[in-house]
């Protein structure tokens, strides 16, 4: 019962709504929030390339910003090795999928 | 002074009714009712256009009655589905001005526009605006109650925006004497017509006097009328005349875990005896436990609720209880109602059956039962026939009770809300 005076609970309580419309609302909020994947233009190919090689010749940090369908996400740390025949590069121990990079930075400190 | 927030309640004009207009031109000058199916009982008005109730035809009125105040009527039956894709649309529309919007029923929505007034002026042109937006793209008529909160949005919609001429109407909280306060207290939120005998017996006839009630006075007056529990409605009550409301308007409302999951019908005949009223009991068991498959959930507390036949002499019950273990499985639920509804049913005809599931634990990691040995195999079984009726409708696989007289779930698998998809 007291949850009717707190946040949102007068409105929750008494709204009218149908099963089926919630769920096609909750669909399609899920749905807003899918992350497409974004093309990258060779000039910037070329930019992440020369921090990748600089990270991994010169072993100071980047951070890499990868796709991912849901949140933002992003690899920081010092480039061990990469792969081009399996199209992957390792920070840390783990290994990440080159096709998935949406950006990198040099990482300060 | 200006608002501090500016919130808006945006309602749809009859909207079943509008949006059946909207896709039939040619009845655009006739009046028109969308109506449940005449042949079983749900057949009542569940909207009239404004020029169907120019007629008297009132919403929730039955066909018959309608007919004869208005013999040439154009009587729809409801498509559910399309107006919840239409509800949505409406929903995009409203997101194209603000991020902040929570439908608070199919033909209601909240706007938080505070944050995108800049863009487009007054709160009124903005209203304007978005109002002549839907009125060219969908054909329907909505109406905006505009105040700093939810709460006097709401009041204002339902009290003004829908009865002047614009359709728009801001409620000022330093304005509320001349305004709100002056009407009759039925005209308040949450004041049905049972509450507003019992204001006016309190001496509380308009929203001011109860706006102007102390707390700890209103608390005495409707404990004495409701006994010790009335605390809280107490200070709804007074919270909701003097528009007080610190709600936000959330988008992400509806994605909250539910904490109940349930399913009621009305039958379309009364029931009357044990074995059809079973029919019914595992058919809405089914649907219970298939939502909660759906979803991941196991409850471990089964309600059961009946409402008896006779309108004057209500009789029925409705009770829970606890099983041994939480379960989605329909046999194992479907046995513990069949056990409330023996102990408590009073043996009268049924009209309105309900079932539901509460106090969720996830289905992911259950309690190894000793005796159980088949819940493996019913488990993969549902799950066979959930993904079945998941891609081909609820009806393409059905329990043989359902095909039996007193089966509905063919019926209701062609429904929303109880009305035809």
């Amino acid at each position: 019962m007291r949850k009717k005076l707190e946040g949102n609970g007068i409105w929750e309580s008494s709204r009218m709504m149908l099963p089926e419309h919630k769920v096609a609302i909750n669909e399609q909020e899920q749905a807003s929030r899918q992350r497409q994947r974004i093309e990258l233009d060779e000039q910037e190919w070329e930019n992440i390339s020369r921090f990748v090689m600089e990270s991994l010749q010169q072993r100071h940090p980047i951070a890499i910003r990868l796709f991912h369908p849901l949140e933002e996400l992003s690899v920081i740390g010092v480039v061990d090795r990469v792969d081009q025949l399996k199209g992957r590069f390792m920070v840390d121990g783990e290994w990440f999928s080159i096709r998935d990079i949406e950006g990198a930075s040099i990482e300060e400190g | 002074m200006p608002l501090n927030k500016v919130i808006m309640l945006a309602d749809c004009q009859s909207f079943y009714a509008s949006v059946e207009k909207a896709d039939h031109p040619e009845y655009r000058d006739l009046p028109l009712v969308v109506a449940g199916d005449p042949e079983r009982r749900s057949g009542i008005i569940l909207a009239a256009c404004p020029l169907a109730k120019s007629f008297g035809v009132t919403t929730a009125e039955r066909l018959g009655d309608s007919l004869a105040k208005c013999p040439n009527l154009v009587i729809i039956r409801p498509r559910m589905q399309l107006y919840i894709d239409i509800s949505m649309r409406i929903t995009n529309i409203y997101k194209s001005y603000t991020d902040l919007v929570e439908p608070y029923s199919i033909d209601e929505q909240f706007l938080d526009v505070t944050g995108s007034l800049h863009l487009y002026g007054s709160p009124e042109e903005l209203a304007h605006h978005i109002q002549t937006r839907i009125q060219a793209e969908l054909g329907i008529y909505t109406r905006f109650g505009i105040a700093e909160n939810k709460m006097l949005a709401k009041m204002a919609c339902d009290n003004y925006a829908k009865k002047n001429g614009s359709g728009i109407y801001i409620l000022r909280k330093d304005r509320l004497e001349e305004t709100l306060w002056t009407l009759p207290v039925a005209k308040m939120f949450m004041v049905g017509s049972r509450m507003t005998r019992h204001f006016n017996a309190m001496g509380l006839e308009t929203i001011g006097k109860v706006a102007a009630t102390p707390l700890e006075k209103l608390k005495l007056m409707m404990r004495r009328k409701f006994g010790k529990n009335s605390d809280i409605n107490a200070e709804l009550y007074s919270r909701i005349a003097n528009g007080i409301d610190d709600s936000p308007v959330a988008p992400g409302t509806h994605e909250i875990a539910p904490k109940v999951i349930g399913h009621m019908m009305t039958l379309p005949r009364d029931y009357q005896r044990l074995e059809e009223i079973k029919v019914v009991l595992l058919e809405l068991t089914e649907l219970v436990c298939q939502r909660c498959r759906g979803k991941g959930y196991m409850g471990h507390v089964v309600s059961v609720g009946l409402m008896g036949a006779n309108y004057d002499q209500p009789t029925g019950f409705s009770r829970q209880m606890k099983m041994d273990d939480p379960s989605n499985v329909t046999n194992t639920v479907y046995h513990a109602a069949v056990q409330l509804l023996l102990r408590h049913w009073d043996g009268y005809p049924v009209r309105k059956v309900g079932v539901s599931l509460s106090q969720f634990s996830e289905d992911g990691e259950y309690q190894l039962s000793l005796f159980d040995t088949k819940r493996e195999k019913t488990m993969a079984l549902e799950k066979a026939t959930d993904a079945l009726k998941q891609k081909y409708g609820d009806a393409i696989i059905l329990r043989a009770a359902s095909v039996t007289l007193a089966g509905q779930a063919q019926h209701r698998s062609e429904k929303i809300g109880g009305h035809y998809k």
